[in-house]
């Protein structure tokens, strides 16, 4: 069963807008301008595509056929995993097409980050919103009431005890906040590009939830990616190297729908994905040439790394030290900049920048990329995890 | 002040129901075997009962975690900041969130907690939790679910 699925589908296409805080344009035209990017990109027309994964709120499949162009659509789904979406899309992309319901799949994902909460005065106005999934009961019957509205304030209830457990210093935060500003000085599309980041900086912000500094969060972003999953078959006779999706899993922490009735709070989705996706893959964590890991809060990459084997529980500080995670580094991580300093693209850019790679096209370019490993993580604790490689 | 207090359905309103008819705080207990669970489910995951009660507990937890916000999107709370929001670990094993009039600063995971609730509407509850009066050593603190790697 697994056979027939790990390794024989590749990704095509890419295509992604600029991130910006404020865009001009209606969220809907960004979806729809990097969905037709990435089609062009493979080389396909929007008639080759007959599967679609949208966007987990904003638009449906059925008006992004429309838009584009695509006359029959043989399958489509949503995703609903919050940030670990689009990661965990490439399995249900795969499953489509060796299963033989799909040929080309098309994933979709763009919102407006920023502008949804600071509409620019001359800016065209939407009511087109996220779909929260299961987090929105949680978030409006318990946390809410309690003054815990943000993302920011939910994780921070479990990573205060990841801090004060391991004794986990500001340096290694620090460490991924600024190892991806420096990346993002080399992508032409992030949007912290031109901004670099000092220890100074990010020790002179204020706290948003403690132990969250300002630099520890994502940036809010205007954006939209997109990617093309096909089989490996077809993938060889496109345009780009085929970048081939090896193994994923997405995992879910026990219970999902809340945090704090978890036996171990520090026990998370990705926990049970990783080991889950290496096995699928028949790769270990150290054959991996760039590491692409959703960093919706630096102290999140940090757990993320450890649950991947990077580290023993509360060893990440040691992993993410001394230029590792550079360019350059043993594994570089958020190449792009990530969601810390390119912008926040639901981790689509992840996948983006891994298939970039791969190809060896990427702004950053990793020397002789051949393995990437990318990582959703969303809702309260779900998680995803992709990885890829180069056609051998 | 909080300008934010839902209307809950389904069996979370059963819950603050529980609670505001008890003036107590109240938890779901399974009819089957005894367990108590939080926040309120239909079946219990360990005898798969779908019998069960809201009973009151001792009011009596520790902190597990707790956040402490800087910045609020609720302008009520956004006044009150920097504010803590406690994880309360019951000693009854259930956990559940609870504001708390203690300053951030004075609060430390493993401390002992009374907890008492406050009804905002017909329909809700909000859970208060503040250091007990005689703070007990944290190593007598019962532990109905303790995991050593948590
Ligand atoms: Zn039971």
């Amino acid at each position: 069963m697994g056979t027939d699925l790990w390794g024989t589908t590749a990704i095509v296409g890419v295509g992604e807008t600029d991130y910006v805080r404020g865009s001009d344009r209606h969220v809907c035209d960004l979806i729809l301008d990097a969905a037709m990017e990435a089609i062009t990109d493979a080389g396909l027309k929007p008639a080759d595509i007959n599967g679609i994964i949208p966007p987990p709120g904003y638009m449906s499949t059925e008006e992004i056929a429309a838009h584009l162009g695509v006359p029959d659509v043989a399958y489509h789904v949503s995703v609903l995993m919050g940030g670990a979406s689009p990661t965990a899309s490439l399995q249900t992309a795969a499953m489509a097409i060796a299963g033989g319901l799909a040929d080309n799949v098309l994933v979709c994902m763009g919102w407006n980050g920023y502008s949804a909460l600071r509409p620019k005065p001359d800016a065209r106005p939407t009511k087109r919103v996220m779909n929260l999934g299961p987090m929105g009961e949680t978030v409006r019957n318990h946390y809410a009431p309690y003054g815990l509205m943000s993302a920011a304030q939910h994780y921070s209830l479990y990573l205060r005890r990841y801090v004060e457990t391991f004794g986990i210093p500001e340096d290694a935060a620090a460490a991924v906040a600024i190892a991806c500003r420096n990346h993002a000085q080399l992508n032409s599309k992030a949007l912290m590009r031109g901004a670099p980041l000092s220890r100074a900086d990010y020790d002179a912000a204020p706290f948003i939830a403690e132990p969250l500094r300002k630099f520890d969060c994502c940036v809010e972003t205007d954006c939209a990616t997109a990617v093309v999953v096909t089989s490996l078959e077809r993938a060889r006779d496109l345009v780009h190297p085929a970048v081939v999706y090896l193994g994923g899993a997405e995992g879910h922490p026990e219970p999902a729908d809340e945090i704090a009735n978890r036996a171990n709070l520090l026990e998370l989705g990705i926990h049970r994905a990783a080991p889950r996706a290496f096995a699928r893959a028949g790769v270990s964590p150290h054959d991996i040439d760039v590491l692409e890991i959703y960093d919706c809060f630096t102290y999140v990459v940090l757990l993320q790394l450890e649950a991947l084997g990077y580290a023993e529980p509360g060893g990440a500080p040691a992993f993410v030290a001394n230029g590792n995670i550079e360019l350059g580094g043993r594994f570089p991580l958020n190449t792009h900049g990530g969601l810390l300093s390119q912008g926040h693209c639901w981790g689509l850019n992840h996948v983006v920048e891994a298939t970039r790679q791969l190809r060896g096209t990427a702004d950053a370019q990793v020397t002789d990329a051949e393995l990437a490993l990318v990582t959703g993580y969303g809702d309260l604790g779900d998680g995803s995890v992709a990885i890829l490689g180069r056609d051998r | 002040m909080r300008t934010y207090v839902p209307t809950p359905e389904w069996i979370v309103l059963d819950w603050h129901h529980a609670c505001i008819a008890a003036e107590l705080l109240c938890i779901q207990r399974c009819t089957g075997c005894g367990r108590w669970r939080h926040p309120p489910r239909r079946f219990c995951p360990a005898c798969q009962s779908d019998q069960a009660a809201f009973e009151p507990v001792t009011g009596s937890g520790s902190v597990l975690s707790f956040a402490v916000s800087h910045r609020s999107l609720d302008p009520g709370w956004q006044a009150h900041a920097p504010y803590a929001t406690l994880l309360v670990e019951l000693d009854e094993g259930p956990r559940l969130l609870a504001a708390t009039t203690t300053p951030p600063g004075e609060i430390r995971i493993g401390q002992r907690l009374a907890v008492r609730t406050e009804a905002l509407s017909e329909n809700f509850v909000l859970v208060w939790a503040d250091p007990a009066s005689h703070d007990e050593p944290t190593s007598m603190a019962p532990r109905a679910r303790g995991n050593p790697h948590d």
